[in-house]
């Protein structure tokens, strides 16, 4: 019997554990439920108990521990509709006998007269569970049944039945309780003292949008993670994520890779750098996307697989307008190396947008995820909101040595804070700048790299243009301390030859007076600056 | 459990009285559960003579009859038939209480 999972037993703990198979779930239990005892799951209405329970079951199933769901609210019909929406076949798991349903509902027919007992439900389990093999029991919204009780003395006799029914039964159990809605429960204490393990469920909503919070309250025999942590009900269920747990597994910045751009792959000393988090800011049509698509084709094209998270437009208006600038996408689509994942911001929380994007990173392996835009990302339910989304996106991307691409769009100013985006300028290591520069009857583009960790860089500007054929970087010409873009630059291509020598010692001269200068800053800086420079 | 068809195949004394068919789920010999079961034989053979048949289930025994009926609690007794079909949850305070139940006024019953 237990020969099947190894990693079912948590060697450091004498307590048997059973993993509950749900994302994030088993970190913060440090292994899973307590195997054979109950865990009582206390949440409020839409905070996602029945769903945990279900969960736990049917992930169970597909492993091959069989189960037991007893449902006082909703009809069986209906549980195996609401879980078809999260992509869970239910009806297959009963078929196979892995998963019953018990319909709980009482009858709208039922009248009460005199004492009576649960043993039905307890018949009725210990029957199924010996037909099954059932290893995992659900009980969900216990208190609707016990409505039917009139005292609290009968109550509590029938939860003392129940809990010394579980006891000595051979079952995972979770038993899911609502507290009322106003006023303590006389059986609260109760319920908790049934469980080995209590976890509270709880969802608020602020700035419009639903957050929920999980905390495991008590864990007799083990210890679990204490915080607050933070769950969705995403598209394929039950998720948790550990904020505490992360950022302690990043991987290495890996080798270099092409930007997609040979000028710019030259101006980052060989390109980006795998596993690195990458900031491509700019303006409104400074081409941030067709940049950062060139790079996708790129990546794309060498058999890498890429995960795009658009804010902004669709998949098909995002692939045309990169085609009108000579990036295919379509053809990475049709392969499957390169999928989309386009939600408006304002559309879910940030957790559920998170978490989305964990699915899909789990479940594609991606090497490159691109997100455009971050300056989107505060709509999701405020900066703060936003930058928990980027940290943890981030994190989970460095987890795994993913490279990052964020794209920011600018609003206009060139302050260097809103450049980085989203106070994450401390987890950026390279960090690209496109920016329009005025010029005498034209407007032209030009490209900066402010910041290339790990890397030599240059930090001249350089104007680029975007053709029907893509991203092409021009060459750069320091004179007067600006580069000069567009018709200057061609005029002062001419006077080259002649005005060449005359440039070369004037850049000589700029860097020593740069070194200069840092070597100036640096001694004020230790407070060593000489006497005379003093008033 | 033997279904304990009690009398059920005599004629009915009166034509136009309805038979009444009843399920008992009962949990073996759990104090509820016999209390429940002679009040229920008490009153069928006192008020019904002739024109019921009671089944007794064990949950116990046959569990599945209890999932297919829903029944959850023990005792619960369903009146299957004159329709609408009821459903009675306990061990009954009294008689009184199956009678108004079954709609069978004690008074009105006895001849």
């Amino acid at each position: 019997m237990e020969d099947k999972h190894e990693s079912d037993v948590v060697p450091s703990v004498s307590l048997e554990k059973a993993r509950t198979y749900i994302p994030g779930l088993d970190d913060i239990l440090e292994g899973g439920l307590p195997r054979r005892r109950t865990t009582v799951v206390n949440g409020g209405a839409g905070s996602g108990k029945t769903l945990l329970g279900l969960e736990f079951l049917y992930r169970g199933a597909l492993i091959g521990e069989a189960g037991i769901f007893v449902g006082f609210e909703e009809s069986v019909e209906q549980l195996r509709q609401n879980a078809a929406t999260l992509g869970w076949d239910l009806l297959a798991q009963e078929r196979s006998n892995r998963l019953f349903l018990l319909d709980g509902r009482i009858k709208p027919d039922t009248l009460t007269s005199g004492e009576f007992s649960l043993k039905g439900l307890l018949a009725i389990v210990s029957g199924k569970s010996r037909e099954m093999g059932a290893k995992r029991i659900a009980i969900d919204a216990l208190e609707v049944l016990l409505r039917l009780f009139d005292t609290p003395r009968q109550v509590r006799s029938e939860l003392h039945a129940l809990s010394d029914w579980l006891q000595q039964a051979d079952l995972t159990a979770i038993l899911t309780v609502r507290p009322p809605s106003h006023g303590p429960s006389p059986f609260e204490d109760f319920f908790d003292s049934m469980g080995d393990c209590v976890v509270r469920l709880d969802a608020r909503v602020s700035e419009q949008v639903t957050t929920r919070r999980l905390r495991v309250i008590k864990y007799r025999g083990s210890s679990a993670g204490r915080n607050e942590y933070p769950y969705v009900i995403g598209e394929r269920g039950f998720r948790t994520m550990p904020i505490s747990t992360v950022g302690l597994r990043h991987k290495p910045l890996g080798e270099k890779i092409s930007t997609g751009v040979a000028r710019l792959d030259e101006i980052l000393d060989g390109g980006f750098r795998r596993g690195a988090c990458i900031l491509l800011a700019g303006l409104p049509g400074t081409g941030k996307t067709i940049l950062a698509s060139t790079f996708v084709a790129g990546s794309c094209a060498r058999g890498e697989t890429v995960l795009y998270l658009g804010f902004e437009e669709s998949e098909a208006a995002l692939v045309g307008n990169v085609m009108s600038a000579g990036v295919d996408l379509s053809p990475h689509l049709a392969s499957g190396r390169l999928r989309f994942l386009t939600n408006f911001p304002e559309a879910m929380g940030t957790e559920e947008h998170f978490m989305r994007a964990l699915d899909r990173i789990e479940a594609d392996s991606p090497r490159h995820v691109v997100v455009d835009a971050i300056s989107a990302c505060p709509r999701m339910g405020g900066k703060r909101s936003a930058f928990e989304y980027l940290m943890r996106l981030l994190n989970a991307c460095k987890e795994r040595g993913i490279t990052v691409l964020f794209l920011n769009q600018l609003s206009g100013a060139n302050d260097y804070l809103e450049i980085s985006g989203n106070d994450i300028s401390s987890m950026v290591d390279t960090a690209v700048f496109l920016n329009y520069q005025q010029c005498p009857g034209e407007t032209n583009r030009v490209l900066q790299v402010l910041k290339a960790r790990g890397s030599r860089h240059s930090n001249q500007k350089w104007e680029y243009v975007i053709r029907d054929s893509g991203i092409q970087i021009l060459d750069a010409y320091v004179g007067g301390g600006d580069a000069l873009t567009g018709t200057l630059r061609q005029r002062q291509e001419e006077r080259d030859r002649i005005e060449a020598q005359r440039l070369a010692c004037e850049i000589e001269a700029k860097e020593l007076e740069l070194k200069r200068l840092r070597l100036a800053h640096a001694q004020a800086v230790k407070g060593m600056a000489p006497r005379g420079d003093e008033p | 459990m033997k279904p304990t068809a009690g009398a059920a195949n005599e004629p009915s004394a009166d034509g136009g009285q309805p038979r009444y068919r009843l399920r008992l789920f009962v949990a073996g010999d759990e104090p509820n559960s016999v209390k429940a079961r002679s009040v229920v034989s008490r009153v069928c053979d006192n008020h019904l003579r002739g024109r019921y048949e009671l089944e007794v289930v064990d949950v116990f025994v046959d569990h599945q009859a209890a999932i297919e009926a829903r029944v959850l609690m023990v005792p619960t007794l369903v009146v299957e038939a004159p329709a609408p079909q009821r459903t009675i949850v306990g061990s009954f305070r009294d008689e009184e209480a199956l009678l108004g139940a079954l709609g069978l006024s004690a008074a009105g019953e006895r001849s």
